[in-house]
């Protein structure tokens, strides 16, 4: 092994044999601004085609290529080898999913849950179709932050609560529920709070702040899901004591 | 039993795929229809575009100009009347985006902002901060999510068209998660696959960018139109290809050489940094011959001088500039020059369809990136290709949707069990069985993306062109030798690679002798043997038909309606 | 010929895997510690209505060196518990004057010095006098 060598540690699981994951060591060359995907890729290029993983955009936008390096969840295009490198670069699939194959885990339920919110526009009225909706900077910044989502789902690999609890309905989709309630174009937003006023909704959320630490976007899906908590309440104490008033 | 026979299958989950589908669930409440998509549809590479989306939106705009601008741009190749329904419509499916929830930025009165982009005389670039792609391509997703009629096929793999009598009736796929193949049936089939930048050595293209849906319908017989026809893009990352995009240079970044200067006051000093990317992209390359470029550890490169835009324009405006220049190059753009190189960026050229998107092969549509319609011609302008899957995205849903309900009964089951059965055995029993020996998918994969980069790149020439295609023609017949080591059939993306390079192969075959038939130069086609542009033998496009040789050539003449071809000056 | 999905298994001691997640696992304990104190002092209002001997000889009980040090522990956590919360307040429930909201930190500094500022008058109230 040349000074200039790295080692990757990666999980591989085969789902035709069966069995349990386990460890398989390649020894690559380094250079110093590879990320962990270059390394992923020379190894199936060059050593071992069978290593499998998702990869398309290699600049963080995108979403596929999340896996946990070094224990981590991480997005395999945007982690620098020289910053996590220590002896050895581990690379596992991201935490909390079932494993398809190799780093490609399942994450189907994500989907289910994103659509379980309702993440459009929902409205009575639809109004000119040859006029834009009048929407101010500011009312665009009020859902910017969490319209940045680009479903990696590190955040949930990041959640123990979803590790514990698989029918939390998470971190990226509360984010992007409320995207949608702040939107001013939006009627949504009762049905959505409704759907997470539930002990599979947000409640479940104990507030352990890892997916925000996490999240390659800075969406702030701790912060969105608290303050979906709140909405949630504020709704519901409506409806208990005002049962007549019109919900927006 | 999972459904397997619609109305119409999408073969690609992109922008333009998607507003298919969606315009064709809108049309009609009864239809059925299929995406299909070899990764999930917000991994589609329309998530990475970043500067605008164009539409004639204000008074100081109109339709004339931006199809004048249009045509000039594509150096009088594109088809006007294909233009002008094109610029009429930009408009109202901006504001269809926008009333889906596209987070469009916005002026102080609330209403839509447009920035300025090259070649377009006028400030006419819907944007929303410089993440456009990925905004229209998640409003599109998850308004997709409203109609139950769209079924999702995630991870499957298209590895061939089923064509039944003379008319495609739907797509053999292979599903990834479930090691299987499958006949998915459909009355109209739309291709949406994107383009094919994975063929060059350096490129803004993601992975997936393999130019499927051009060879699927190439080798189902349908001409491959303006292949020679590929844009580089001037601004992109040395070493890793990232775009940075033209935004940079619309809200006021100017390009200098390593003598600090503005170089593009001797190239284009109408239109400087804005002028349109064909132009912009060989003044670099010549700058960088006559040894006024920086060195770099990835080769020569220019300078993106943004220090004077000031920290609160860039932050409001390019954020995503500033952050991938500062992860993939350790630069801060408020304070620093950043290096940028011409890149292979997209291909004008693609699937030959009309203004409906209809192929020559009844039953079989293409759409965006992957077909030329044409209104790019020799030259894209930046933000028009946005606006082309929007536009053109809807109208082909509209025509395939209105194309099966004219058609009574759903295909005929035995030619999808018959073309079930052949690619089980070719892509299984055929290619799987092949052993990894000296020639690997990488190994021939890399020969061919250097080739394309050095023969078929930004300038051209007759030695250079024949001898690719000859090079290319072997590599051909090398393909027969690739072997696999994984020979699971669960997820096995060393299979995919290898159907991707079949498919790679294919095209490329296309494009360098489409640009070898080309003898002149037009937009981004650059001959340095023929450097004038003919149009006395040229005002034709090229179309190229699969043979079990090289491609047949052939042409068919450019409509035009109002503009008469006159020298592309700016 | 269809492969099998393995199912993703937990690791025991996950939380030590990470110094946020054992934070959070401390604050979490420290709650349920708060709680249980609660108990104690309750059982105090017990023992005083039992009588003069009965209290004293409680009081004389939490005065044993194991028990302070017992009370050490307990309010390092009570603290940890109160500081966690002024962290996550910002966040919970933002407050907003201007386009964004009030910076977490700054809650928190808020929090905090309110905090101050009223254990200092609780203390002054019992030791002070009124």
């Amino acid at each position: 092994m040349a000074a200039s060598d790295v080692v990757f540690r990666v999980k591989r699981y085969r789902p035709e044999s069966g069995g349990r994951p386990t460890f398989q060591e390649y020894t690559i060359p380094y250079r110093s601004d590879m990320v962990v995907l270059d390394g992923l890729n020379y190894i199936k290029d060059h050593i071992d085609p069978t290593l499998t993983f998702r990869w398309s955009c290699r600049m963080g936008i995108c979403g596929s290529c999340g896996a946990d390096v070094n224990g981590q969840p991480r997005l395999t295009c945007g982690t620098y080898v020289r910053d996590v490198h220590r002896g050895a670069v581990t690379v596992e699939p991201l935490s909390n999913f079932p494993i398809l194959k190799d780093l490609v885990v399942d994450f189907d339920d994500f989907l289910r849950k994103l659509a379980s919110v309702t993440p459009y526009i929902v409205r009575k009225d639809w109004g000119d179709l040859r006029k834009e909706y009048v929407q101010y900077p500011e009312d665009v910044e009020a859902y910017r932050q969490q319209s940045l989502c680009i479903n990696c789902m590190l955040c949930y690999a990041a959640c123990p609560v979803f590790g514990s609890s698989p029918e939390f309905v998470g971190p990226a989709a509360s984010a992007l529920a409320l995207r949608y309630n702040r939107d001013t174009r939006d009627e949504g937003a009762d049905a959505r709070l409704a759907r997470l006023n539930t002990k599979a909704g947000v409640w479940e959320c104990t507030f352990v702040g890892e997916c925000s630490v996490v999240c390659p976007k800075d969406v702030d899906p701790a912060a969105a899901i608290q303050t979906l908590k709140f909405l949630a309440t504020m709704r519901h104490m409506r409806r208990l004591l005002m049962p007549g008033s019109s919900s927006r | 039993m999972e459904r397997t026979s619609f109305d119409i299958v999408v073969v690609g989950g992109g922008a333009a795929g998607l507003r298919a589908a969606i315009a064709a669930a809108e049309s009609d409440p009864e239809l059925t229809i299929a995406l299909v998509s070899k990764v999930y549809p917000m991994r589609s590479h329309t998530v990475s575009a970043e500067g605008g989306t164009a539409a004639v939106l204000r008074d100081y705009d109109s339709f004339e100009l931006h199809a004048l601008d249009t045509i000039k741009g594509s150096d009088f190749l594109a088809d006007q009347d294909a233009v002008e329904f094109f610029v009429a419509r930009c408009p109202e499916e901006i504001i269809r985006l926008e009333h889906w929830g596209c987070p469009w930025s916005r002026d102080e009165d609330g209403r839509v902002s447009q920035r300025a982009f090259g070649g377009m005389s006028v400030k006419r670039t819907v944007y929303a901060a410089d993440k456009v792609g990925f905004h229209i391509l998640h409003t599109l997703f998850q308004t997709s999510m409203k109609y139950d009629r769209i079924h999702r096929f995630d991870e499957y793999f298209v590895t061939s068209l089923i064509v039944d009598g003379g008319a495609c009736t739907g797509v053999v796929a292979m599903n990834l998660r479930g090691g299987t193949m499958v006949a998915i049936q459909g009355k109209a089939t739309i291709l949406a696959t994107g383009g094919c930048g994975r063929v060059y050595e350096f490129t803004t293209n993601g992975f997936i960018k393999t130019g499927d849906g051009m060879a699927l319908a190439y080798r189902a017989g349908v001409p491959l139109k303006d292949m020679e026809m590929v844009q580089f893009h001037p601004t992109c990352l040395p070493g890793t290809g990232i775009l940075i995009t033209e935004a940079a240079r619309g809200e006021g970044g100017y390009l200098v050489n390593k003598e600090g200067e503005r170089y593009m006051q001797r190239y284009l000093p109408g239109k400087m940094e804005l002028g349109p990317r064909d132009i912009l992209s060989r003044a670099m390359v010549q700058e960088m011959k006559a040894g006024r470029a920086f060195e770099g550890p990835y080769g020569l490169y220019l300078g993106l001088d943004l220090r004077h835009l000031g920290a609160k324009k860039i932050n409001e405006r390019i954020p995503m500039v500033r952050e991938l220049v500062e992860k993939y190059m350790g630069l801060d753009p408020i304070h620093e020059l950043i290096p940028v190189r011409p890149g292979q960026h997209y291909i004008m050229g693609g699937v030959s369809t009309n203004g409906k998107g209809e192929t020559t092969l009844p039953g079989l549509y293409a759409v965006g990136e992957t077909a030329c319609v044409s209104i790019n011609g020799a030259n894209r302008l930046g933000s028009n290709s946005l606006s082309e899957c929007l536009v053109f995205g809807a109208a082909c849903g509209i025509a395939a949707a209105a194309f099966a309900k004219k058609k009574a009964s759903y295909p005929r089951g035995a030619a999808a069990r018959e073309a079930l059965k052949k690619e089980e055995a070719r892509v299984f029993d055929g290619l799987l069985g092949r052993e990894r020996a000296k020639e690997t998918v990488a190994g021939l994969r890399v020969e061919m993306q250097q080739l394309m980069e050095r023969d078929v790149g930004i300038f051209r020439e007759e030695s250079a062109l024949v001898d690719a295609c000859g090079m290319l023609g072997k590599m051909r017949d090398r393909f027969a030798a690739v072997g696999l080591a994984d020979k699971d059939r669960v997820f096995n993306t060393e299979l995919t690679a290898v159907l991707e390079l079949d498919f790679m192969l294919d095209v490329a075959l296309a494009i360098a002798h489409s640009a070898r038939n080309r003898r002149e130069s037009r937009g981004a086609h650059s001959r340095t043997d023929f450097p004038q542009r003919d149009d006395a033998n040229y005002l034709k496009h090229t179309l190229a038909f699969r043979t079990d040789g090289p491609p047949r050539i052939d042409y068919v003449p450019v409509t035009v309606t109002k503009w008469e071809p006159v020298e592309r000056k700016y | 010929m269809t492969g099998r999905e393995y199912a993703w298994k937990r690791r025991p001691g996950w939380w030590l895997r990470n110094r946020r997640y054992l934070m959070f696992q401390l604050r979490e304990a420290g709650g349920v510690v708060c709680a249980l104190y609660g108990l104690v002092l309750l059982n105090m209002l017990v023992q005083l209505r039992a009588g003069e001997s009965a209290y004293a000889a409680f009081l004389n009980l939490l005065r044993t060196p194991p028990v302070l040090y017992l009370n050490i522990v307990l309010f390092a956590l009570v603290v940890w518990h109160a500081l966690t919360w002024f962290m996550l307040i910002g966040k919970a429930q933002p407050i907003q004057f201007t386009r964004q909201p009030l910076p977490w930190k700054v809650v928190f500094g808020i929090n905090v010095l309110l905090w101050l500022g009223v254990s200092g008058a609780v203390v002054y109230l019992i030791f002070g006098g009124i």
